[in-house]
């Protein structure tokens, strides 16, 4: 079967990042933030349209890309259209429904890639898929949101690091830390596992966060990397970044941050997502997008500008968080978001750049 | 833009297998910051008067940007080939690759 041609999948890319902006303006609602009906109607759904539905799409499209089949699309499509139904209003056993679909398609997208090649990477890679799988049917059964949260941030984490296990395959390896590894994503699946019956499994999943920040830390190519320069330079500091709110999101779960009602759940949460995920979001945009929308991202050191943002405003609201200032942390979630606006239009700009790089060439 | 002199020495030269590789060497693997022929993902080079064939491999399968390195690598050919010689660049997965297909060079680099 033929792979989707790139401008197919710009309508699918678009609809998953309305959910990133309605998923916003609803975590801007649950800090306070007067914004549209449509997004504080969801404000209790901030999650699931972030990761299920925004996450969700691009990472099963960017999986959907790689296979070049024409059903793998499938996951990515259902996915967007699950946000739009939760911003729809219409029942939530539908977007439920949608998004195990779409977890179930990427699945099959994810065996795809391990037939073509059986590796410890391709496995992780699956394993993430799998746990995105299992957060949704937790959605489903339980109804409840922070039910499902561990398995989604390990669909996250997991997709992360299988991708990162990859890059390390450049590198001289020593076989004991790459058991290491593995018996880090096992703690990871172990805690997620044991959340679903007691909060001690919270801490064991914060503890397999730590001790894998901790390992990226130490073994990523990002340090080497980060000697380079333009892009590749920029890639490894959004990494290196990223391991360190990783490490810090992990040793505030070791505290008990990620149980449901705790002070500092918004702290661990917003440094796993926002910290670690969104940098790494905002290093790989630049290959990422150009290789599902078939466009050019011409390197710019402006890239700069959103990461720091992003760093600066985190740091405001977890600064707000760990003191009880809800002002200091409503404010810094509004930075947060007009980070994530800046990294959006820096990535649109320079969509234009390299079209005109293009027709002057 | 100037062009390089390194570049008029090849665009004079006869096309052959090494300078194939030479032209290769311009498209980098932004993750790694490695080119694609040192990085060894370009399986073969076969050259007739017709067609230039060249099979490459990408690191991961889970990776989605093997479709946008094989448009750079049809970019940096461009111009360079004969006339009646048509270039055809085919992904393949097998041999799956593996870090001992990097050059030495690369190897000792990143410190094999």
């Amino acid at each position: 079967m033929k792979d989707l041609p790139p401008v197919a999948r710009l309508p699918i890319l678009l609809l998953g990042m309305t959910s990133l902006i309605a998923g916003v303006m609803a975590g801007l609602a649950r800090l306070a933030w007067d914004v549209p009906h449509l997004a504080s109607n969801v404000a209790g759904l901030h999650g699931a349209l972030m990761i299920g539905a925004f996450f969700g799409t691009v990472i099963s499209l960017e999986r959907a890309v790689a296979v070049g089949q024409r059903w793998a699309y499938l996951a990515p499509a259902l996915a967007a259209v699950g946000g739009a139904m939760l911003l729809g209003n219409a029942p939530l056993t539908i977007a439920q429904t949608l998004s195990i679909a779409a977890s179930l398609i990427m699945l099959a997208s994810s065996l795809f890639v391990l037939r073509r090649l059986v590796a410890p990477f391709t496995l992780v890679l699956t394993i993430a898929t799998t746990c995105w799988l299992i957060g949704n049917l937790a959605w489903l059964t339980s109804g409840l949101i922070n039910v499902a949260v561990p398995w989604w941030l390990a669909f996250l984490v997991l997709t992360i690091a299988g991708e990162r296990l990859e890059l390390t395959r450049f590198l001289p390896t020593p076989a004991a830390a790459r058991q290491v590894f593995y018996v880090i994503i096992t703690v990871i699946l172990g805690g997620a596992t044991l959340s679903l019956w007691h909060d001690s499994g919270l801490k064991l999943f914060s503890g397999g966060l730590l001790a894998l920040a901790l390992w990226l830390l130490r073994f990523d190519i990002a340090w080497r990397n980060a000697r380079l320069e333009a892009l590749p330079r920029f890639i490894a500091i959004c990494l290196l970044g990223g391991y360190l709110w990783l490490a810090f999101a992990g040793a505030l779960g070791l505290a008990g941050a990620f149980e449901a009602g705790h002070p500092l759940r918004d702290s661990a949460l917003h440094a796993l997502g926002l910290g670690f995920v969104f940098a790494m979001v905002f290093g790989h945009a630049p290959i990422i997008f150009p290789a599902v929308a078939r466009v050019r991202i011409p390197y710019h050191p402006a890239f700069y500008i959103p990461l720091a943002l992003l760093h600066a405003s985190l740091f405001l609201r977890i600064a707000g968080g760990l003191s009880g200032d809800f002002a200091l942390r409503r404010e810094g979630g509004l930075i947060n978001a007009i980070a994530l606006l800046s990294f959006i239009a820096s990535m649109l700009i320079s969509v234009m750049r390299g079209r005109r790089a293009q027709i002057e060439r | 833009m100037t062009t390089p002199p390194v570049q008029t020495l090849l665009e004079a030269a006869p096309l052959d297998v090494e300078t194939v590789r030479s032209r290769l060497r311009r498209v980098v693997d932004p993750e790694v910051g490695v080119n694609i022929v040192d990085l060894g993902l370009v399986y073969r080079i076969d050259l007739s008067p017709e067609q230039l064939l060249i099979e490459m491999t990408m690191t991961s399968p889970a990776c989605p940007m093997g479709d946008m390195i094989i448009d750079d690598a049809y970019a940096v050919l461009a111009g360079h080939l004969p006339a009646q010689c048509t270039p055809k660049i085919v992904l393949v997965w097998s041999p799956p690759w593996d870090p001992s297909m990097m050059s030495p060079k690369s190897r000792e680099n990143l410190g094999w």
